[in-house]
Formats: C-alpha cells, structure tokens, sequence
C-alpha cells in the first residue's frame, strides 16, 4: 500500500509540482538514497511599500519549509550555482527585520533544536534570485563532496561542542561586565548631575536617591497605599444605619445563603448523576 | 490487558491534540470550553434569582441550615446526612421488588407443605412437612442490603422425627441435611425454581443450607435461603453449655465404647453450632422488637453492613456478619448508648465507638440480663471462646466463630474509621463506604497456604485432636486459631495485624455453593487460606530477635520457639542472650524477614513445607532492582549518593574565597527524595573506550563504540547570600552568576581536589564517581525577570515564563525534594512505591508527558493520605493503591492535595477547595496541590493533556485487576511483568531503535539477552577526566523529533530502556490546510478538488524519521492501514 502511493507520489512529482501562488517549488532530499522529497517554496522577498525590512528587496529570496538537517552552509551551497551568496539567515518563523548584527552569546544562548525553518537568502546581485527561482532540482542537502552529519554522527559533535570552554567564557563575562559598569557609572553620574536641577519647565525630579528618598513607584507599593485609604474610608462610614442598608445586607446575607445551598444540592446532583453512591 | 478496548478511546481523545499543539490556552479550553459533562461549574445564579423576595417556607430552610452551617463540622454532616440518604437509596430494596419477592416467598411456602412425606419405616429417616415455616433474619427487618438479597426461612422440623438422644455425635446434624436433602430432590423438579442449590450456613460444614432463585428473570432478585430447625424446647440447654461434651470421643475415633477412657473433652462449638439453630426465632423477635419502628437504626444497620462489606469481613465462617451487628445494635440500645431516634449516620458513628474502643476478647458482653444462678459465667466463655458475646439466653456466644484475628481485624477497621470521622475530612464518606479494601490492596503482605490438605498434618503436630472432633473433622478452622497465634507470635514487632480469609472461600461466589446432584465440597476443596500481613515499618528495620538471658527460665521457652534458629550471642552490655539473627542485608531483603519467619515457624511447628507457602510480598521487586543487583531494590544506592551529596554541600559550606558566603544548598533531583527509580552508581570509566578532550579534561563518546554509559548529573542548587553587590539587571546578574559558577569551580578544584567543569549555567563536579550539577541561584532574581516597567514609570511585577521557570527550578524544586526527603525518613516504603509507580508509567510510554515531580507527589498521597487505608509498609501494596488511586481519582472535580508536612489547616483546605472549583477551567486537567504551592499546580501545567490523562486512567483501570490476579493466585503469579508492557498497536508508526546506541537499554522491563560494553570498570580507575555527561542519542532524536513534527505527530518512548518509538498522528493536522505561509512545515501542496491545499508530506517524513536518527534508528515501520492522508 505504501510503496503503491510511493510511486503515485513519484509519478506526480515528474510531471508537476505544485505550488502556492506566487511561489516555485523546489524538491530538496537529504540525499540520493531517499526516494521522496521536501519541497522548498521560494519566492523573491517583497513587502509593500510602507512596511520596513531590512532585508534588500530586489536580491533576497524568501524560502519556505527548509528541512532541518539543512543548515545555513548547507542553503548557501544549494543555491550558490544561480550566483554568489552574500548571507542565509534561517528562523523560525517570516521576520522582516534582520536579526541583530551582533551574534547571541553561545554560552547564554545555546542553539535551539532546529525543526523546519524559513529563510532569507541575500544574493550578490538580482541575477541570483531569478535564477534560483528557475532551479528544477531536485537538490541534495548531503552528497559524497559536502556530507552533512546526522544522527550519532551530529549528536557526538554536538556533545564535543558542548564541553565548555571556561577560559572563554571568563573573557565573555568579564568584558560585558566591564561595559555594564561603565554604564551604571555613566547612569549614575548623570542621576547626580541632574539631582535637584529643575527641567527647563521649573519641574524638580524627586528620586530615591536624593537626602529625602521616597517610595519607590512599584505596583504593589500604591496598591498597599490604595488599601489603606479604603480602610480609613470604611472606618467613617455607617453600616446598617438607613433602612435601605440594613433591608440590603439582609438581602445580602439570603443571596449567600442561597448560593451555598445551591453548591451543595448541585454536588450531590452530581454524584448522583455518576452513580457514585453505589458502594460496589 | 485488554488492549482494543482502549483503542477508540485514544482515538477519540486525540481529536483534540491539534487545537492543543497551538496554543496554550486552547489546550485548557478543550476540556472546559463547552460546559463539559460531569464537572462542577462554579454556581451561577442570577441577579434576579439571588435577590428575588423569599418565601416563608425557604427563609425558614435557609435560617435551619444557616444555623447548622456556622460551624464547618456541622455543615459536613448535614452534607453527609445527603450522602446517607443516596447510599442507602442505592443500596436498598424498592418496594416493586419487595412485593415480586413476597410473592415468591408465599408460594415457596405452598411448594414446601406440598412436599410428600415418607411412609415410617423401622431404622430409617423419616420426612414429614415442617411444623412451621418461618421468615426469619434481616429481610424482615428491613435491613437486608442489595445486590444479593437473601431471605432467610427457618423450617421446623416436626418433633416425630426426630429421637431423644439426637444432640449427641452429631445426629442431630445428618437427620438435618437428610431432611434437606429430600426438600432439594422434590423441589428441585418443580418449574418454579430457576436454581436449587445447597450451600453452608455461614461456612460451617456440618449445616448446609438449601439456595432456591426463582425461575426467569427474577433469578437474580433473591435468594431464599432454608434452615432446618429443631422444635422448640427439644433440647435441653444445660446439655449444650460450653462445657459439656456431645461428641463421645470412641464415636468419633470409630471404636467401641470403652469404659476406661478418661473424662471427655467439652465440645463449645459443636454445642454452639446446635443452639444457633434453636435460636433462630428468639433472635429475629428481639431484633424486630428493638430496631421496629426505628428507621434510624435500620439505616445504621444497612450503612454498617456496607462498611464490613467493604472491608471484606462479614463472609464465611467466622466473619463480623450482618446479623452479629444487628444485635450489637440491639445490645447498645439496651444499655442505653444508643437511643431509637438515632439517625442511620449516627448509629454507625456509635457502633464504630465501641468496636473501636472495647475489647471483647477480655471483656465479653451479654444480652441477658437475668441473674438465674443456673447460666454459666462469662468467664466460662472467655475459656473457650476468644470473643465473647452472648444472646440474651445468656448461653449462646454469637461470636463463637469469631477468631481473634478477624477481631482484631474489625477493631483496626473501627479505630481507623473513627480517626477519619474525627478528621472532618471533606471525603470522609466516600473513603469510608464507596473504597473496597481487598486483602491485597490493604495488606502489606499476602501468604497462601495451599495445598490445604497439609492443615490436617499440621492439626496433628499441633496435637488439636479435641478440637478435630470439636469441629466434626474441619482441620482448617481447627488449625486456624493456633496458627495465626503461632505467627503473631514469632512475627512480634513486626507485625501490626494478622487476617486471614475465612473458608470456606469459592472463587465465584463469597460462599461456597453446589449443585444438588454432586458431593459437598471438602475441606480442602475450599481452595486455599491466605493470611494478610499488616506490617509496623519501625519493627522492620531489625534483624534480631532478641531472647531472654541464657539463664533464665524462658530461655527453654525460647529455644523451644525458635527451635534451631535460637543462638547464644554476647552483647555488648555484656549480656549472654539467647537471640535469633536473621539474614538481610539490604531494606528489601528486611523487609522480607516476614517470609523467613514464617517459613521457619509453619515448617518447625506445624509440619507445613515451604512448598506450600507462597508468600507475595516482594514480587514487584525485580522491577526496580539495578542492573547486576538482586538483593537490594536500590534503597542502598540512593542512600549512597544522598551521602555523598551531603559530603558535597560540606565542602560547599566550608568553601574560601567565594565573594559572598553560601547560603543554603539544597537537592533538586529525583536521586536526592529516593524517587529516581534506578539509583545512579558510581562511574569508573574506562579511559581506553573514548575520545579524550585533554585540554578540556573531558571524554567525548566515539562513533565507532557503542553508546557510553548513561551518566545523569543530580542537580544541586547553591542559593548565595543577597548583597548589594548584585545588579539589579536580569542580563547582569546571569553574567554575574557565570561568574561564581567558575569561581566555584576553580576553588573546588583547588581547595578539595575534585574535578569541575563550569559552564554559564552550572558547574558539574565529579565527586566519589557521582555526578553533581551546582546552579549557582540568587533569591531575588525571579523577582527581577517579573518586574515589568509601564510607560509611566511605574514598575509592576508580572509572572513571566523565564521567572516562573527560575522559580520552580530554584526555590520549589529545593522544597519538594526535601519535603520528599523527609517523608522517606518517616515511610521507608516511600522510595519502592514511588519507584515502581514511575517505572510503570515511564514503561506505558506516557513517562516523558507527567513530569517526574507529580508521579512523585502522587506517590506522596499514598502515604500522606492513605485513609481508608494506613501507610504502605511494601512497594507492592503501594504500587497497587497507586493504580487505584489513578484510575478512580476524579481529576476533574477535586484537585489531589498533597499535604507535606501537615502544613495546611482543615480551613485553608476548605478555601483551597472552593479556589479550586472557581477556578477550575483555567486549572490543568491534572491538579496537584501542596502546602507550597496552593493554586497553580506547577508540576502538572504543562501536561499531561486530557488524553494522555484518560489513556492513563484507561491503562491504570486495566493493569490493576490483572496484578492484582496475579498476586493474589496461590500458584503463583506467573509472569508478574505482563502490566509493565505497553500495548503498541495503537500507533500509527513504530520506531524501532538500535541497542548498541541506548545507553540505558539494561533497565528495559524484559531485561535483554545481548548486552554491550559501556565503557565502565569494575574497578576504580583514574578520574582525572570528566565523564561523558547526559548523553542519550534517544533523548537527542526525541527532541528533534518533536522539534520538526511537534505539531503533526505525538512521539511516545519509555526512558528506562526502550527499544521503540510509538508515533501518533495528530489528526487535526492531518486536515488539508489552506496555503499559508506559517504552516508550510513539513507540507506538501496538493490539488484537492480543483483547489491548492496543504497536507502532510508523509513519505518524506517516514524518511527524515530515518534521516534524523542516522545510526540510531533500526527501522521505521508504518502501519498505514490506519491512516490515509
């Protein structure tokens, strides 16, 4: 039954290939020995005209459904054959920024799982788009040239790569350490240097620092204030003192009491409803 | 197990698993989005309703209940007095039924008079119609309980045929069964019956019973059950007092009378069995007279008969019977404890008082009140009888039958059963009559003895020949009251409580009936006797039985006790005492002294071999025991590594030189509460299997080997002391923590010699061959990751993800894990029943859904709350109640509240109830609450699902009558692992793994054949080199697995060694999508009826299945005829 499908799935994949609007597919398998493929959806990278992104518009290619065994060297060999490749950046999901410059630090950030991404492929010049865009396939994520690791292969290079580097890490921590001093420094002389000085309005900004400190503006700080104000309101007031107060906290009183009786009627009703009092 | 049975349920629930890969909030919306079956919705009345004008007659009712509802207690009471009333709906007959069973029992009394009687004929037995048929016993009182009703009629038989010397040797009792034996052939021909059948009257063997049903559909309505009875005043009662002999002892042995013979032993229960025939009228006129008109105490009558019921005590011979609390009833009415307006609820509360707080083996009861000189003593009884309880005759003893054991068995039950009442538990009633206590699941330990046929020797050892012909030749019940004394005796401190099943016992039925065409069963036909074992865990921690002094008299007394296990040891006080030392060296093995003890004691004192004992105590043993060891369940190991972590957190503590002082540290793995369920042993690993990292001190796995051995580091947090030095920034304050986690490692390494590896998150540290893995944590960092800053400046806190997980990893993981700690200390079954419960879970596939810590917690319950039971003194019976417990529990009504330490008040339960029910739908299916974390149930929100909790059930509700089968079958359990295999046929493709590449693939539940090298030594090697860490390929293809097809397949695996990977299709997902750009992943784009949709790329998945899992994975099996796409 399977291998019958198999072939139905083969013979379909000569002929055409579907795909949705506005994109082309491409068949991409692991390697020669699979018999069917993953297709990757690519179109050329377009938003409208108010939208931002930072990708370049008329040299990227948006890639669908990338498998996750296909890495980033791996999508920039792929699709090197239509033209030189400037960058690949793989994600999760469409994002139209470019991710930040800087890279995430290894020893905070570990590499998530990959699973199936989507991906912006930067071209060296527009050529490059069209001519992927005209690619057949199907392509081959691991051949005899470039194998790609998988299985215990990747997992044993995975752990090898896990085994941290102290040394390294130390210099890491220490230089961003020494940056974020020189920050709160910066912060705090600049708190002191505008301490008392009145904005150009003749506002003063009263901060915890200062010789008189005051609360600090948390939530639960002015809820606690908030409380204290309903209690001493509370205080004031009469209770049960009009007749239309006392008819109402009898009222009240009767409503609670109903709720409870129907709580309890409704717990037995519900045992009873699943025969729980049948002992055996 | 019934595996196609659950097959459409898991199909069904899976319906749902689509919406749940999504989103969050969608999976809780499953289960209460559209008001759901059977859950309890938060009240919701309306305005209009909750404030409408009330009427006189409801403000009156709600000013009654008001007044009652002041106090909690009461309020409770009220709702059982609810309670009350439905049970005894149920468990009474409806008058529609009364009336059919009236009318049946009239024309059983035509049929009866209509018998033909037999023509007088010199030296033969002689029928005639009975003088008079009575309906005698509970269904006149009103206070027979269904399902089986039985309507119990006494025949009198008319005086002519019946002889002056009838009471002696046993006349009296044949003339009895022949006059039966004539009813049953007639009646037997008639149409109206659909069965006739004899049985014995309350299991004695020398009265047998006729059993007629009525013919059709009514066959299961009743059963009526005839009594022969002598006529009134025949016998003479000064013959049958306890002291006088009617069973001559040269009858009995089959010789002529000699005249020599010394003075005959008295017979009590023979007598006894005689008088309970002639009273049988007397009884039903005095209970109709007390309980009359009291409906109160009916219904007690009723509820306590559920309540033996349930505790399996009121069958066979000897059981606490309906009729002997009936007449306790009456005897409480009659000295006043209890009064006739009594409610059903308050009748049982004082009965349980009494049974709970009098003692009828010393201090018997009477119902006679005359002071006729010419009535034996109560004392008189006490000699022969071990509980004493007299008619109002004064010279019957209801409770002749009674053994000590079955006694001491309804007090346990009473006191227990009273300390839960005062408890004021909110599912008091339930626990009390809706949990049946079978032997197996309320006994630590069960032991059958079986052939039975052995007793008879072993009567014979015992030297009870009185007591054979006593009994009219039943050894069993002859040899019962000795023997269980005899091990109640050597089991000493060990031993809480001893029970036995009562015989006879038939499979089928709770007595033991036949067909009237075939011979009554013999003694030995009553299958097997087993005794339960209630053990005191304190008593068994010690392997010695100490004796006297060597020169003391009861030193022979001793000697002779023990027989050749009794030795002479020196103490260390200097004392020379006589002492038996059993062999054990582990807690398992101590835990099976029991077994020793009673193998020795029944082989030395009553000729019973070991063959015929089979002891169920520690069959699920091997399910948690290490890979090489059998002797130990592990206990030993993990007390190890929980010793060698406290070595650890010394060296923490003492260390010199960190920037700011430790804290506290404190475990957060499963090693460090007892509940990792196969104990880490120390690593020696053998350097020549792997790839060395020299500059690193490390060893990498080499892809040539097969896969190294598993090694798992136990998690160790290291809280440091608050400072103003900390910043106040989350980035910060991580770098900051890196920090210490290398300092931590140098100083270590420096100040102690071992070795360390530090990372940005932990440091491992390799102490003694175990693993550790500090995180540094700092106590107002989750704090920091919740602070959110609004536009205005005003800094709010807000549960973040990020904080809600440093939260649980640092401060309430710490406090389960000492919290499970010390209830080890206090319940050293704690770490087996967890174990097992975990191992089971983990084997059904469904380990990697429930999180460790609630399986921990829910094992936890067991002990904390064991009401109706008490705490598990095996893993067996433990494992047992954890089944019950997760196949009846109603997860989606009540929250498991898991009280550690008995930190909350009955009040805060109260509120944490009602919190719980206002909140339910935003709960996860699974609630688990504990002192620390009252409202959100942390270790079940993120799983598992509805249908992995309902497969789980499922599982549960199936494993346990087959275990329990297997335990309890007196030839043996057979293959005890049959409940830890899962079904497999319910996946829609199997993975099939590779052995060489699982690291752990000896822990498996049928251990393998082949094994593979691990790289380890038997001996201590070097260890200047880190071992290989957490690597387990499985656990790495599963996380990629789910990564790529999380949200198209569900992937099952057990960690513990499985060589497979169940894969269901979620089939939501199989659902053609419309084209969109966000669920690509892993489709194909396909024309459905002229339209583009997306479906699943299938082929290609079976294949990167392979891909992915390139060395590890064996084969992919799809089984595709249960899916098509």
């Amino acid at each position: 039954m399977v291998a019958r499908r198999r072939k139905r799935a083969a013979g379909t994949s000569e002929t055409e290939i579907l795909s949705p609007p506005g994109y082309s597919a491409i068949p991409v398998k692991f390697s020669e020995k699979q018999q069917s493929s993953h297709y990757l959806y690519i179109r050329q990278h377009r938003v409208r005209e108010d939208t931002k992104s930072s990708w370049p518009q008329k040299r990227t290619l948006f890639v669908l459904n990338v498998p996750p065994y296909c890495t980033e060297e791996c999508l920039s060999r792929l699709l090197s054959p239509c033209g030189p490749v400037q960058s690949v950046e793989l994600q999760e999901k469409p994002d139209l920024a470019e991710s930040p410059k800087e890279p995430k630090s290894r020893f905070f950030y570990p590499k998530p799982v990959p699973g199936f991404q989507v991906a912006y492929v930067v071209f060296q010049k527009p050529g490059g788009v069209s001519a992927a865009l005209a690619l057949k396939g199907p392509l081959l994520v691991s051949t005899e040239s470039h194998p790609v690791k998988s299985g215990i292969h990747k997992w044993i290079r995975d752990y090898a790569d896990s085994v941290p580097d102290p040394e390294a890490l130390r210099v890491e921590v220490d230089t961003f350490m020494e940056t974020y001093d020189k920050k709160i420094a910066e912060e705090e002389a600049k708190a002191k240097e505008e301490e008392g000085v009145p904005d150009e309005e003749g506002w003063v900004k009263v901060t915890r620092r200062g010789r008189r400190p005051v609360l600090p503006r948390t939530e639960a700080a002015s809820l606690r204030v908030l409380e204290k104000e309903r209690r001493k309101r509370a205080r004031k007031e009469l209770l049960n003192f009009y007749a239309w107060q006392h008819r109402e906290t009898k009222m009240e009183h009767l409503a609670q009491l109903r709720k409870k009786f129907e709580e309890d009627k409704q717990r037995i009703e519900l045992m009873r409803a699943q025969r729980k009092f049948r002992p055996y | 197990m019934a595996e196609p049975d659950s097959l459409p349920v898991m199909e069904s629930a899976l319906e749902g698993t689509g919406k749940e890969g999504k989103k969050e909030s969608s999976k809780k919306h499953t289960m209460a989005g559209s008001p759901v079956e059977g859950l309890l919705q938060p009240v919701k009345l309306s305005r209009a309703e909750l404030y409408k004008e009330p009427t006189n007659e409801e403000l009156n009712r709600l000013r009654e209940t008001e007044s009652l509802f002041h106090s909690s207690l009461l309020r409770l009471q009220v709702l059982l007095g609810g309670w009350v009333e439905e049970l005894l709906k149920e468990v009474k007959l409806s008058e529609k039924k009364k009336e059919r069973i009236d009318a049946f029992l009239r024309e059983v009394n035509q049929r009866i008079m209509r018998v033909p009687s037999t023509p007088e004929t010199e030296g033969c037995f002689r029928f005639l119609p009975p003088a008079q048929v009575t309906v005698v016993g509970s269904y006149l009182l009103g206070t027979c309980i269904r399902p089986d009703i039985n309507v119990d009629v006494a025949l009198t038989m008319p005086r002519e045929i019946l002889q002056d010397k009838d009471g002696l040797n046993q006349r009296y009792f044949r003339k009895r069964a022949l006059y039966l034996a004539h009813l049953a052939h007639h009646l037997a021909q008639d149409p109206l019956f659909g069965s006739v059948r004899f049985s014995y009257t309350n299991g004695c063997h020398l009265k047998p019973s006729l059993l007629l049903r009525p013919h059709g559909k009514d066959e299961h309505l009743v059963t009526v059950r005839l009594h022969p009875c002598p006529p009134p005043d025949f016998f003479r009662p000064c013959r049958l007092l306890p002291s006088k002999n009617n069973v001559r002892s040269a009858w009995y042995r089959g010789q002529s009378p000699s005249g020599d013979g010394g003075p005959e032993p008295p017979t009590p229960y023979y007598n006894t069995w005689v008088l309970q025939d002639t009273a049988l009228e007397s009884h039903v006129q005095l209970l109709s007279t007390v309980l009359g008109s009291a409906s109160g105490l009916k219904d007690g009558v009723a509820l306590l008969k559920v309540w033996l019921r349930q505790r399996e005590l009121d069958k066979g011979l000897g059981g606490f019977s309906g009729f002997l609390v009936s007449m306790l009833v009456a005897f409480l009415v009659s000295t006043r404890k209890i009064h006739t307006t009594m409610s059903g609820y308050q009748v049982l509360r004082s009965i349980l008082q009494f049974l709970a707080t009098t003692d009828l083996t010393v201090n018997g009861i009477s119902l006679c009140f005359s002071s006729d000189p010419s009535l034996p003593a109560l004392a008189d009884f006490h000699q022969v009888f071990p509980v004493v309880f007299l008619d109002s005759s004064g010279r019957l003893n209801l409770c002749a039958d009674v053994t000590a054991s079955t006694y001491r068995q309804v007090q346990h039950e009473a006191q227990l059963s009273m300390v839960l009442l005062d408890s004021r538990a909110d599912d008091g009633f339930q626990l009390l009559l809706m949990t049946p206590k079978p032997m197996i699941r309320a006994f630590d330990h069960i032991l059958h003895l079986r052939p039975l046929s052995r007793l008879q020797a072993a009567c014979h050892r015992l030297k009870l020949w009185p007591e054979l012909q006593d009994h009219g030749g039943d050894y069993v019940s002859a040899a019962l009251g000795p023997l269980t004394t005899l091990l109640e005796q050597g089991l000493g401190s060990r031993l809480h409580l001893l029970a036995h099943s009562r015989p006879p016992v038939s499979e089928l039925f709770y007595t033991l009936q036949w067909d009237i065409s075939q011979d009554p069963p013999r003694h030995r036909d009553s299958g097997v006797l087993t005794l339960g074992l209630l053990l005191r865990p304190e008593g068994l921690t010690s392997v010695l039985e100490l004796g006297p002094e060597a020169d003391q008299p009861e030193a022979a007394d001793f000697r002779q006790f023990w027989g050749s296990r009794s030795e002479l040891r020196r103490f260390q006080d200097g004392a020379i005492r006589e002492a038996v030392v059993w062999e054990a060296a582990s807690m398992a093995q101590k835990r099976l002294i029991p077994h020793q003890v009673v193998t020795h004691l029944l082989a030395l004192h009553a000729d019973i071999p070991d063959t015929c004992i089979h002891y169920t105590g520690g069959l699920l043993d091997t399910l948690i025991q290490g890979l090489k060891e059998t002797s130990s369940t592990g206990e030993e190991a993990l007390a190890a590594a929980v010793r060698c972590y406290d070595d650890l957190s010394r060296l923490l503590w003492g260390l010199e030189g960190l920037p700011l002082t430790v804290s506290a540290v404190q475990g957060a793995h499963p090693v460090l509460r007892y509940t990792e369920v196969f104990p880490p042993t120390p690593v020696r690993p053998a350097y020549s299997f792997y790839e060395h990292l020299q500059e690193r001190a490390s060893l990498l796995p080499r892809p040539d080997k097969p896969c190294p051995a598993y090694v798992e580091p136990m998690t160790v947090v290291c809280h440091l002391e608050g400072s103003g030095q900390w910043p106040q920034d989350a980035e910060a304050i991580q770098r900051v923590r890196a920090a210490f986690q290398l300092r931590l490692a140098e100083l270590l390494t420096q100040q102690h010699g071992v070795q360390c590896q530090a990372t940005a998150t932990h440091t491992d540290v390799l102490k003694d061959g175990f693993v550790f893995r500090i995180r540094v944590a700092y106590q107002r960092e989750p704090q920091i990751l919740r602070e959110t800053r609004s536009p205005e400046g005003m800094i709010s806190l807000r549960d973040t993800p990020a904080s809600l997980r440093l939260e649980r990893d640092t401060r309430q993981l710490p406090l389960l894990t000492s919290a499970l700690h010390g209830l080890q200390q206090q319940h050293p079954a704690f770490s087996g029943v967890a174990r097992l419960a975990k191992r089971w879970v983990r084997a059904q596939l469904l380990g990697e859904k429930l999180t460790d810590e609630s399986l921990d917690l829910v094992a936890a319950a067991l002990f904390l709350h064991p009401e109706p039971f008490t705490p598990p003194s095996s893993p067996q019976v433990g494992f047992l109640r954890f089944l019950f417990l997760v196949s009846t529990f109603d997860w989606k009504n009540n929250p498991l509240i898991v009280n550690l330490n008995n930190e909350l008040t009955v009040e805060e339960l109260v509120e944490i109830r009602s919190v719980f029910l206002a909140t339910r739908t935003q709960l996860p299916v699974m609630v688990i609450i504990t002192p620390q974390d009252r409202k959100s149930s942390i270790w079940t929100q993120d799983g598992p699902s509805p249908q992995i909790l309902q497969q789980l059930v499922i599982l549960a509700a199936e494993a346990l009558p087959v275990l329990e089968k297997q335990l309890m079958d007196p030839r043996g359990p057979g293959d005890i692992r049959t409940v830890f295999r899962p079904p497999l046929d319910m996946y829609d493709v199997l993975i099939r793994l590779s052995p060489r590449h699982i690291p752990r693939h000896r822990q498996a539940v049928d251990s393998p054949a082949a094994s593979f090298c691990r790289g380890l030594l038997s001996e201590p090697g070097p260890s200047s080199l880190m071992p290989v860490l957490g690597y387990d390929p499985p656990q790495l293809y599963l996380a990629q697995l789910r990564e790529a097809f999380g949200d198209l397949a569900l992937f099952f695996y057990d960690q513990h060694g499985g060589e497979v990977i169940g894969v269901l299709w979620k089939p939501t997902s199989f659902q053609p999508q419309p084209l969109k750009a966000s669920n690509t992943k892993g489709r194909m784009v396909v024309s459905r009826g002229g339209e583009l949709v997306m479906v699943p790329n299938v082929e290609a998945i079976l294949e990167d299945f392979a891909i992915l899992g390139d060395g590890l994975v064996q084969a992919v099996e799809a089984r595709s005829e249960r899916w098509t796409v």
